[in-house]
């Protein structure tokens, strides 16, 4: 998923066919840095009370949990809602775990993993006071199709092929039973991810009165410790506890501790990181960048409110593909030697912040073994860090391509054009002649997707994150032939690279992986050594994620699911 | 009278009306921005735009779409944002509304006082050294960016003497609701409102300094000085109640071209939600909409201050009125 | 907000000044320039700034000699004759975050410190300058230019030419004028074309673009009072002989309403520019003036933002270019006011 931290303002349509975190097999995505990581030991006994205030630059956009599509909008939901499985609540790689949470326990599917029958827990009641019952959750399928939201996540389900915007009907599909308490789910096909997709916020159950239609800014009623009081986009969301909330399964759903938490938005970042410092606010949304130069007091006077963790994404150029120079694999390794990548870590906030990167996956990732033969001195086989770029070969790959003096465009949202001057001033030093174009944040990412504008830029800026720690993810997904949608504004292959060779390999692996996960790690990383070397991106680096805390918060877990987990801080008083 | 102003309402109509055409002109077909795209959030399937583009009349030609946006903003009220459907537009600009009045009133206030006395002061000491020392003052106050002067001011009151006495009190940037906590908003406002009002005191202080050098030597404030009143007398009663009708004109236009959205560099720049800022979001989001009901919003204003400035002057000189 | 600057109800005498009598009213005007020593000062500022701002490249290639438009974030420079790293690496445990380097206020290596990108700020705030002055005369000058010719056209043909012109003009006037700019620009440049009409193609980093934008939107501001002094004059006797000896209206519009329309625009002028380049660091600040890898005032502001409480001198030195510059040309428009027009002493000022 593409910037689900980002600025609301960038945000833009990943599209994840199959999604979700966890349970693919390899390790978790956490690792940790600084006094950061999963955890942090307690001072004192946690107590409950208080309003926690968290502020971010922007809000998340329309509240409907069927179709917000935002992390900043899920740290709430998980808050408020419940689904049938959870992502335990807890910080470090465990917090990718499934455990039971509306569901008494996780069913094995029958019918050759097509139906899955599970037992409602009884006495669960809604922020409203009504009780939940399994029919709800028909309701709560039928919305994902009624309310615009990405609906391929549950397109499995017997009866979602005929649902439209209008009209959807899954009593084939979901079948409740609200004497026996139990629901049904009914799958056209296996689905390995299905228990995941159900554990994302699209599957909270919502009171079966919901209406079929869009709900605004009003979040329908949940059934976890707090609920929504108000939610005004440009000025607050604000959740106060749930009085019908009573603990079912710690792991799932635990009670919060603060009273009431609060998110404002609109401010500046820097005057956000100020008000924390002031201990006018507690916490610095996680989405925002922080201004580097602000980040140096943090780490030396604030040390200890500041967490740092490494998130599995990628911050990267995509290459026109299609267009010369760049359909010329000798330009496209040129620029990857000449490539400034250590300016890049220092435009991102520095060593601690970023690590440069030559290949596609992340370090952490299942399939990674490190690579990167653009670099003056490689090591053998490729099989070292980055250091330094090589103009020298760059340049003699730029006179054998004879594609020296190409115009070149280089494109970049408002936010990253640093980046981009970056990329301009290395093209220009190899002998291109290039120049920058900067498009607001809110159109960029869907421009460079559709292949209407392939005459239009030749290197375009992006930025890519982890949906669920798979390596096709981000090689499948990014890079995949099947990625390419013509005339899409949802293409994500925004290089539009496709190798049918690696591709044949790709599928392999991915047929390889629901019997032996091991085997197709091993052909994960042989296809992300190739496709580094057809040079489709200039990789930059991979980015850490760092939160900024009040003094008086205590607690910070850090889920590689959901990030910092608010209902798990607790405030000093 | 009555004729002059319905010819000025009627004018004033036709004036929105030029603009909301202008408006949506301009914004309704920009290049990489598909609104079908904006509603339907994240990852829509191809049938879900089609049904959107039906449903809200994206489909229908581009007349047509601007009655239905109209009749969305004017008659029905229930225009929604094209980045968030939950937000009805109307009510989003009723509720950021106050911030923006508490600070364009609140700087009016002080650029009012300060003007004056500053304008007055300059006039009476007239051929000391300090006459052009305020009106330097005066022109530079006008030569500052209000951004940038804003920016400074966050520097000083955020940071730099945050924490010394002076700028303790300064709470956090934004806006605090009057309701909520009158003191709270008060603190919360006073830099904007100084910030704000630089600019105008600069302004005024010399328009009012030269306005009552004039009248002084006018005939009849000649006479009520013969007739042996004070020359504090002179001063209120004729000198400055006469300087006071261009300066109510002018403080007409500015307040009305503020609260239309010139605020919207100090909003920003403090964090204060009101219409400039909403409109500022809008801008970036390129979200219609909004930026077509903060735009009527700001016209209605200074074509409203416009109509009342000439109204007020048409009232006080009736040449004007056959004209 | 700055445009009430030019608020023509009290701005400039709508009737506009009569041509004073003899041969030469712009020497005898230069000459009452040169005694009034305050705007004689403003000029002489203004003109060292103009002069500075042109002369960018010369300081960066020979003095500083630094490249202010490419990164150099790994690059070092020289305080108190030690090589440092421009970007200095956070400390403590964390080691979070690079800060630049500050001002070393030596003129040969980084005078005013570094931006985020490595780039030497005063260096920046020349060329920076050089586009604030190219973009705020150039578009007082598009804006004076299609306001003459409407305000001659109209004035000239009155009627319902005058009348249909006047009241275009109050509709764009019913814009909040940064709104209007903000518009067009945020439009233009998401264009990925940039504004293409018929043969004019002007790309989204292109100067031309701001300076057309802020042109186009305070014509009406230059139009009421030049289309005042049109009228007025119009209705001079001199014209009327003119009319009774059987001018041509080309030759009347020429030799006789045009040297006194240039009179209104000339004192118009200064406040026009010092308007037009506040406006420029406004939209540039919310980054829909000038584009990068270009620079402006306002621009460098902006990036400053980011830097405000470690590095504050970013965001106060374009600043204070931008407070002197309008300063010396406020003062210098009162200047020529009063040279042109002495008489306008006693009336009301704006």
């Amino acid at each position: 998923m593409r910037e689900l931290l980002r600025r609301v303002f960038k945000l833009s349509i990943p599209i994840v066919a199959i999604a979700v975190a966890a349970g693919c097999g390899g390790s978790g995505s956490s690792s940790s840095g600084g006094t950061g990581g999963g955890s942090t030991p307690a001072a004192g006994t946690p107590q409950k009370g208080g309003t926690l205030t968290i502020l971010a630059s922007s809000s998340f956009g329309v509240a409907d949990p069927a179709q917000n599509y935002t992390l900043q909008q899920w740290a709430f939901l998980i808050d408020t809602h419940d689904g049938l499985v959870a992502f335990k609540r807890v910080g470090g790689t465990e917090g990718t775990q499934l455990v039971p949470d509306l569901a008494e326990q996780i069913p094995q599917p029958t019918d050759g993993g097509k139906t899955y029958t599970f037992q409602i827990r009884k006495g669960i009641k809604f922020s409203d006071g009504t009780t939940m019952k399994p029919s709800d959750f028909v309701t709560t399928f039928e919305r994902q199709f009624t309310v615009p939201g990405p609906t391929s996540f549950y397109s499995g389900i017997v009866g979602a092929d005929k649902c439209t915007p209008k009209n959807c009907d899954l009593s084939q599909g979901v079948v409740a039973d609200d004497n026996a308490y139990t629901l049904t789910i009914h799958l056209t096909a296996p689905d390995p991810e299905f228990l995941d997709k159900l554990a994302l916020p699209f599957a909270f159950v919502v009171p079966s009165t919901t209406s079929p239609k869009l709900t605004g800014n009003n979040v329908p009623p949940g059934t976890g410790p707090y609920m929504w009081q108000s939610y005004d986009p440009n000025k607050e969301a604000v959740l106060v506890r749930n009085p019908n909330f009573k603990v079912w399964n710690p792991d799932a759903q635990p009670e919060g501790y603060p009273d009431k938490i609060v998110e404002k938005y609109g401010l500046q970042v820097s005057d956000e990181v100020t008000a924390v410092e002031n201990g006018q606010a507690d916490v610095v949304f996680a989405g925002d960048t922080i201004p580097s130069d602000r980040l140096n007091e943090l780490g030396t006077q604030y040390a200890d409110q500041t967490h740092v963790n490494a998130l599995t994404a990628d911050w990267y150029f995509a290459l026109n593909t299609k267009r010369p120079p760049f359909n010329n694999l000798q330009a496209r390794q040129a620029i990857n030697y000449a490539f400034d990548r250590k300016a890049a870590v220092q435009l991102a906030g520095g060593s601690s912040l970023a690590v440069p990167s030559c290949q596609i996956l992340p370090p952490n990732f299942p399939g990674y073994t490190q690579y990167c033969p653009y670099t003056a001195n490689p090591a053998a086989n490729g099989a070292g860090p980055w250091t330094a770029p090589d103009i020298t070969k760059a340049k003699q790959l730029v006179q054998q391509s004879g594609t020296a003096g190409a115009s070149v465009v280089v494109n970049t949202d408002g936010p990253d054009k640093p980046f981009g001057e970056q990329m301009v001033a290395d093209l220009n030093k190899i002998g291109y002649k290039a120049k920058l174009v900067v498009l607001a944040g809110s159109i960029q990412y869907p421009f460079l997707q559709n292949s209407k504008n392939l005459d239009k830029w030749s290197v375009g800026w992006s930025a890519w994150y982890q949906d669920y720690p798979a390596p096709s993810d981000f090689l499948n997904v990014l890079l995949g032939c099947g990625s390419i949608h013509p005339n899409s504004d949802a293409s994500p292959n925004i290089a539009e690279f496709c190798d049918k060779g690696i591709q044949a390999k790709m599928d392999k692996a991915l047929t390889t992986g629901v019997t032996n996960p091991d085997a197709a790690n091993q052909l994960w990383a042989e296809v992300d050594h190739e496709v580094t070397d057809q040079a489709p991106w200039v990789n930059m680096y991979n980015p850490k994620q760092i939160d900024f805390l009040s003094k008086r918060v205590q607690g910070y877990q850090w889920s590689p699911q959901w990030y910092i987990l608010y209902d798990q801080l607790w405030l000093q008083q | 009278m009555g004729t002059f102003i319905i010819r000025r309402v009627l004018w004033t109509l036709l004036v929105m009306f030029v603009i909301t055409v202008l408006v949506f002109l301009i914004f309704f077909e920009t290049p990489g921005v598909d609104p079908a795209r904006q509603i339907a959030g994240r990852n829509p399937s191809a049938s879900a735009l089609k049904e959107i583009r039906h449903q809200f009349g994206l489909d229908r030609p581009v007349p047509v779409r601007y009655v239905i946006m109209m009749k969305k903003l004017f008659i029905t009220r229930d225009l929604v944002s094209y980045s968030n459907q939950g937000q009805s537009v109307v009510p989003e600009i009723v509720s950021a509304a106050p911030a923006t009045l508490s600070l364009v009133v609140g700087a009016a206030i002080i650029w009012v006082v300060v003007a004056i006395l500053m304008g007055v002061a300059a006039a009476m000491l007239k051929g000391t050294v300090f006459d052009p020392l305020l009106m330097m003052l005066a022109l530079i106050g006008i030569s500052m960016p209000v951004f940038w002067l804003g920016e400074v001011m966050n520097l000083f009151t955020q940071h730099q003497f945050h924490n010394s006495f002076v700028f303790s009190w300064v709470p956090g940037l934004g806006y605090y609701p009057f309701t909520q906590d009158p003191i709270l908003w008060f603190k919360g406002l006073l830099i904007p409102w100084i910030t704000l009002s630089v600019l105008y005191i600069g302004l005024y202080a010399r328009v009012l300094r030269a306005s009552v050098l004039e009248i002084q030597n006018e005939d009849y404030v000649r006479t009520a000085r013969a007739k042996g009143l004070s020359e504090r007398q002179v001063l209120v009663r004729h000198t400055l109640r006469t300087s006071m009708i261009t300066f109510v004109s002018l403080f007409g236009l500015d307040f009305g071209a503020l609260v239309a959205g010139g605020v919207l560099l100090t909003e920003v720049v403090f964090g204060i939600h009101g219409v400039g800022f909403l409109t500022y979001q809008s801008l970036t989001n390129l979200d219609l909409p909004v930026i077509m009901a903060t735009v009527v919003y700001g016209a209605f204003f200074i074509v409203l201050a416009n109509a009342l400035v000439d109204i007020a002057y048409a009232w006080l000189d009736p040449r004007i009125r056959l004209a | 907000m700055a445009e009430v600057a030019l608020e023509p109800q009290a701005g400039v005498p709508d009737e506009g000044p009569e041509r004073v009598a003899g041969r030469s009213p712009w020497v005898l005007a230069w000459r009452r320039l040169r005694r009034n020593r305050i705007a004689f000062a403003a000029l002489i500022l203004f003109v060292v700034i103009v002069v500075s701002s042109f002369g960018a490249p010369f300081y960066a290639d020979h003095i500083a000699h630094t490249d202010p438009f490419v990164n150099n974030v790994n690059g070092t420079t020289i305080v108190n004759g030690k090589k440092v790293p421009l970007m200095q690496q956070g400390g403590g445990v964390l080691k979070l975050g690079v800060t630049p380097i500050g001002p070393t206020w030596d003129i040969h290596h980084y005078f005013l410190g570094s931006d985020t990108q490595g780039r030497d700020v005063a260096a920046r705030i020349l060329y920076g300058g050089r586009s604030s002055l190219e973009i705020g005369i150039g578009s007082a000058i598009i804006a004076s230019l299609i306001a003459t010719i409407l305000a001659l056209v109209a004035g000239f043909y009155s009627g319902i030419v005058d009348a249909l012109l006047s009241r275009l003009m109050d509709v764009i006037w019913a814009f909040p004028v940064y709104l209007l700019a903000i518009c067009i620009a945020t439009v233009l440049l998401t264009a990925p074309n940039g504004l293409e009409v018929g043969p004019v193609h002007v790309v989204a980093s292109s100067l031309w673009l701001p300076t057309l934008i802020i042109g186009f939107i305070y014509v009406p501001y230059v139009y009421r009072p030049v289309r005042g002094s049109v009228l007025s004059v119009a209705e001079k006797e001199f014209v009327e002989a003119a009319v009774a000896q059987g001018a041509s209206n080309r030759r009347l519009i020429f030799s006789e309403i045009l040297p006194n329309v240039i009179t209104v625009v000339i004192v118009l002028m200064p406040l026009m520019i010092a308007t037009t380049i506040l406006t420029e660091a406004a939209l540039s600040f919310l980054g829909v003036g000038v584009q990068p890898p270009g620079a402006s005032w306002g621009t460098i502001i902006s990036d400053g933002q980011n830097l405000l409480y470690t590095r504050p001198w970013v965001a106060i030195a374009p600043g204070i270019m931008i407070v002197l510059t309008v300063l010396a040309l406020n003062v210098l428009g009162d200047g020529i006011r009063d040279a042109l027009d002495p008489r306008a002493k006693l009336r009301v000022e704006g």
